[in-house]
């Protein structure tokens, strides 16, 4: 008898003893216990579920103000409506506005847009920019590494 | 739970809500997973609730399964991590010192001749309960799980190499046994340390 064969007789052994059985509500245990476990949202889902309720309170708040406003104004509205041509006429009073809110918005980004091209002469250009950068890095990097061999050696 | 279905299949269907596939898994693994607890901490008590402890975590973890893996090894990985804490909470010692292995017998002809005989399931369930746990532990997921020394190392946290060390000790170890059972001493009666 060679101890490879002693081996496989230990392997095949152990390969045999038989699996026991956990007593008979263990299933029933674990199963009532992961109904009360609360799984963790994924990270996304907790962002998504934080967006809605902002947009949610938003949208209330609005909701709320406009109410405000519509019921302050409820008697002036209703004239409006009520006189012939009234709402054709509320429909210009929008789009003119709109229109208004339009150009004014449009004359906003030019002078933003004009603003920072005059900001922009005034820059170094990027490869400068970039250059200086590195350099400051490599300076930083230096003295902190120099810093560092100084405190071993003196062993502070 | 559906027949046939295998481990993946349930566990994407966990992942996608629905907590009832978890029963089949429980059915999969449940024999498995306690039989494994109960001959690492040799209590049935403390056996059931590692074991319910292992499946909890590990369906509050399901997403974390790497399906690239054996669903098998992932479960028992759990199992070992649980049992290992409770094994560590009840005071037991952890140690790979040298001493630990100073009496492995040398595997002689005349000690093979007498081992060889006295080999059977029940002997060496007997043996096994009265291993040190981490080595009970490799030779349980090496003959009885039927994984590799990669996959037991995947288990247990620690190199392919220890694992295979840790195999020819237990085996040794288990020879030993042996051979004292037939000389009609208690094998190992004084060993309740971790590994």
């Amino acid at each position: 008898m060679d101890a490879d064969n002693t081996d496989r007789l230990i392997v095949r052994a152990i390969a045999a003893i038989p699996y026991r059985r956990p007593s008979a509500g263990f299933s029933a245990k674990v199963m009532a216990e992961i109904a009360a476990v609360e799984v963790p949202l994924p990270w996304w889902e907790s962002v998504l579920t934080a967006s809605g309720l902002i947009v949610a309170v938003w949208a209330a708040a609005l909701v709320f103000v406009s109410a405000r406003l519509v019921y302050v104004n409820l008697a002036d509205i209703a004239a409006l409506f009520i006189q012939p041509g009234g709402f054709s006429q509320t429909l210009n009073l929008l789009a003119a506005r709109t229109a208004l809110v339009m150009v004014k918005a449009a004359a906003a980004l030019k002078f933003a847009s004009g603003l920072l091209s005059a900001a922009a002469a005034g820059l170094p250009a990027w490869h400068e920019t970039a250059a200086a950068a590195l350099l400051c890095s490599a300076a930083i990097a230096a003295l902190s590494k120099s810093g560092r061999v100084s405190v071993q050696k003196t062993g502070i | 739970m559906i027949m046939g279905e295998t481990d993946i299949e349930l566990v994407r269907r966990c992942l996608g809500g629905d907590n009832s596939a978890f029963a089949g898994i429980l059915e999969i693994y449940q024999d498995r997973i306690y039989s494994f607890a109960l001959r690492l901490l040799k209590d049935q008590h403390a056996a059931e609730d590692a074991a319910q402890e292992t499946f909890v975590k590990a369906f509050r973890g399901l997403s974390s399964y790497n399906s690239a893996y054996p669903f098998s090894s992932w479960l028992f990985r759990i199992a070992h991590n649980v049992a290992m804490d409770v094994l560590r909470a009840g005071n037991k010692t952890v140690s790979m010192d040298e001493e630990d292995f100073h009496e492995l017998p040398d595997p002689a002809r005349s000690v093979e001749d007498s081992v060889a005989a006295s080999i059977d399931a029940a002997r060496i369930e007997a043996l096994l309960g009265s291993l040190p746990p981490l080595y009970s532990e490799a030779l349980l997921l090496a003959y009885r799980e039927d994984m590799g020394p990669a996959e037991i190392a995947r288990v247990i946290g620690a190199p392919e190499g220890t694992v295979k060390a840790r195999l020819f000790r237990a085996r040794e170890l288990v020879k030993k046994g042996l051979k004292l059972k037939v000389e009609g001493v208690q094998p190992f009666g004084g060993f309740d340390r971790i590994n």
